[in-house]
């Protein structure tokens, strides 16, 4: 089958696909919910709440479409749009699923095959993602819609930085940005060539980084609810709302087909999908291993959600600034000075945890150092004195 | 300079029909003054499609000529409606849109990375920059004096005898001579200009395309170290270096242009310290 036509029909599915996904992965989402907290969750609709999702669907189209008199009109319909589109754009160079030989002739698990920048076009596309929030936001012509969108833009320009210079040591040690070859790499070398071993530090930054790119809980200041209604998309309704929940979801999918590639090896799994294993239909399996961590990831990300607290603004801008920029940066001087020497690569593994560890203990005294500095300040007992008191507890107590 | 004149009647008129259309456009002196759109885009229009034929050369894909004129010409008129908006975010917006225009011209010139770095900066970051400020600063709408564009007369001049050099010097094919000299004129124009640069872009792609390969062409939004040294990003001195993947771009940058880049960097790094210490501190009340 001719080239064009192959991508076409990639595009086509792909295209197709997400959307329902997404759907889907809302369901999950509330059903993953209501099992934290012990409840039931949506089970009105078909079996087990199963069409659900479809009903939500039907709803959003049906809907009447509703666009404020306040509102600039053009860019009030534009961002959502963008949204949808840079979270797309995006996926065209991830590979979805194993790209070699053992797949059929007339299937390709990526759009665009052969991008040589692949990790930095990806960055560049979703750098342009938060014009779909800070235009929404502004058009909206709504106080809680600015502060929304005025929050996400700081958030995303600021996380974009610790995001890319986390993998930039990864980039170093493997010679390419290709996503392809990065996973080629790893899937010929088995499990413990994953490159999570050698960067588990780069790969907790990255998923990190990226949660708050896509502005999921814990970073999600640009919508809290509790504090602005809804954020940047409080005066949208029916589809154009959706387009950006759709945005959000393909981001989210995005992200976890990337940590999956980058960091946890592609569609290598020990004994069932290794290099070697040639037993017929082993790219489905491939795929479906793929599939299997890129889903777990989402999982993660939802459970997450209902495990640690929203962050305050500048604990937010803290962490990127003072804690990930200046660990990502030494982790890419520790790869550095690794691949210089020639060092065996294990040497990274015990790197990082030392930078983990040597960068905890420094956080903490800075902290405390800030504490010390500020007015009213009482130094806590230490825990030692507590207990030679007879009280377990309850340091200046007396 | 006379000879050029008359060898190139098309490039002339274009240029002032153009400017003429340029001029009619920009918001007047009174903020909330309207003046009919339509003479402007007219104008504009037809001046654009006279320099673009005077200028342009064909490549030889089809599919390449296609993209070429789609990314220079929605350059161009992005350049015109980002300096004619009202809005400053609109302008803003424009802006973007040129931005990645350009980018789409460097794809062509195989320069993938260039074109990606120059999206995270631009219009990942300093636009967004522009749009935060602007929505910081002006809730309720735009200031009077952001409506209307002062010395609106003088900058279009200024901007379109700035691209009928760039287009005589191109069109003299003294590219050797022309280059530093085009390039100089380009760094000493003030933001009057902003308009040129993608204009600018073109152009030289135009007749880059046409020059013989490995000719200096200069990259348009190229870093500042570009004019001293021979050869560039997108056509080495040295054919034996592939510079458009990342592996040759990165030998080039730090083995022939290691010094300039070294400068950039310290210079960077001066900026950023100098940022820091202008900065008040917590103790002296800020946040």
């Amino acid at each position: 089958m001719p080239e064009i036509l192959i991508t076409l029909l990639t595009i086509g599915v792909v295209v197709a696909a997400i959307p329902g996904v997404c759907n889907y992965l809302i369901l999950l989402e509330r059903k993953l919910s209501a099992w934290m907290q012990d409840r039931i969750g949506p089970n009105r609709v078909g079996p087990m709440g199963l069409f659900q999702p479809l009903a939500d669907g039907i709803k959003l189209l049906l809907k009447e479409e509703v666009v404020p008199p306040h509102v600039d009109k053009v860019l009030y319909l534009l961002a959502p749009a963008l949204s949808v589109f840079t979270a797309m754009m995006a996926f065209a160079v991830v590979p979805f699923g194993p790209v070699d030989d053992s797949v059929p002739g007339f299937l390709r698990f990526i759009i665009a095959p052969n991008i040589n920048i692949g990790l930095i076009f990806i960055f560049a596309i979703t750098s342009l993602g938060v014009y779909g929030i800070v235009l929404g936001g502004w058009a909206s012509n709504n106080k809680y819609s600015a502060l929304g969108a005025m929050r996400a833009s700081a958030q995303v320009v600021s996380y974009e930085i610790p995001l890319g210079m986390s993998v930039l040591g990864l980039a170093l040690m493997s010679g390419t940005l290709n996503l392809e070859e990065l996973m080629h790499q790893q899937t010929q070398g088995g499990i413990m060539s994953w490159n999570i071993w050698f960067q588990p530090l780069a790969a907790i930054m990255f998923f990190t980084a990226s949660l708050a790119e896509a502005n999921r809980l814990p970073f999600d200041l640009a919508e809290c609810e509790q504090e602005l209604i809804g954020g940047w998309h409080t005066e949208y309704s029916a589809l154009k709302w959706a387009l950006f929940f759709l945005g959000e979801y393909t981001h989210m999918i995005t992200i976890s087909f990337l940590t999956s590639i980058l960091f946890l090896g592609g569609w290598n799994l020990p004994f069932i999908a290794e290099a070697t294993s040639n037993y017929p239909g082993v790219w489905l399996v491939k795929l479906l291993v793929l599939f299997g961590k890129a889903f777990s990831f989402i999982c993660l990300m939802i459970m997450l959600r209902w495990t640690i607290p929203r962050f305050r603004f500048d604990q937010l801008m803290e962490l990127a600034w003072k804690v990930m920029i200046p660990l990502s940066l030494a982790n890419l001087v520790m790869v550095m000075f690794c691949m210089q020497f020639g060092f065996n690569r294990w040497w990274l593994f015990v790197g990082s945890l030392g930078l983990f560890a040597a960068w905890g203990v420094i956080s903490a005294n800075l902290r405390e150092a800030e504490l010390a500095a500020r007015p009213g300040y009482v130094k806590p007992k230490k825990k030692a004195a507590a207990v030679a008191h007879g009280h377990g507890h309850a340091a200046g107590h007396h | 300079m006379m000879d050029w004149l008359q060898a190139h009647p098309m490039t002339v008129v274009g240029l002032v029909l153009w400017a003429v259309g340029v001029l009619w456009l920009m918001p007047g002196r009174q903020a909330g003054s309207t003046r009919p759109k339509i003479p402007g885009l007219l104008f504009t229009a037809a001046g654009l499609f006279a320099f673009c034929l005077s200028c342009g050369k064909p490549q030889t894909q089809l599919a390449d000529e296609v993209m070429f004129w789609v990314f220079a010409v929605s350059a161009l008129l992005c350049g015109v409606l980002m300096i004619t908006a009202k809005n400053p975010v609109y302008a803003a917006l424009w802006f973007a849109l040129a931005t990645l225009a350009t980018c789409g011209l460097f794809l062509l010139q195989s320069a993938p990375f260039l074109a990606a770095a120059t999206i995270i900066v631009y219009a990942g970051a300093v636009i967004v920059t522009f749009l935060f400020v602007i929505m910081l600063a002006q809730q309720s709408g735009a200031a009077g004096y952001d409506q209307k564009s002062g010395q609106s007369v003088m900058a279009t001049i200024s901007a379109f005898v700035l691209l009928g050099a760039v287009a005589m010097t191109l069109q003299q094919e003294k590219l050797e001579i022309g280059v530093p000299i085009v390039v100089a004129k380009a760094k000493g124009a003030s933001d009057e200009v902003a308009p040129a640069q993608p204009n600018m872009s073109a152009m030289m792609q135009a007749s880059g395309s046409g020059a013989p390969a490995g000719g200096p062409t200069p990259p348009p939004d190229a870093p500042e170290e570009k004019p001293a040294v021979p050869g560039n990003l997108l056509s080495s001195a040295d054919p034996e270096h592939a510079v458009g993947d990342l592996k040759g771009l990165g030998r080039s940058l730090f083995s022939d242009y290691l010094f300039a880049v070294e400068l950039a960097g310290t210079l960077l790094l001066v900026a950023s310290i100098g940022a820091i210490a202008l900065a008040p501190r917590r103790e002296q009340g800020a946040l």
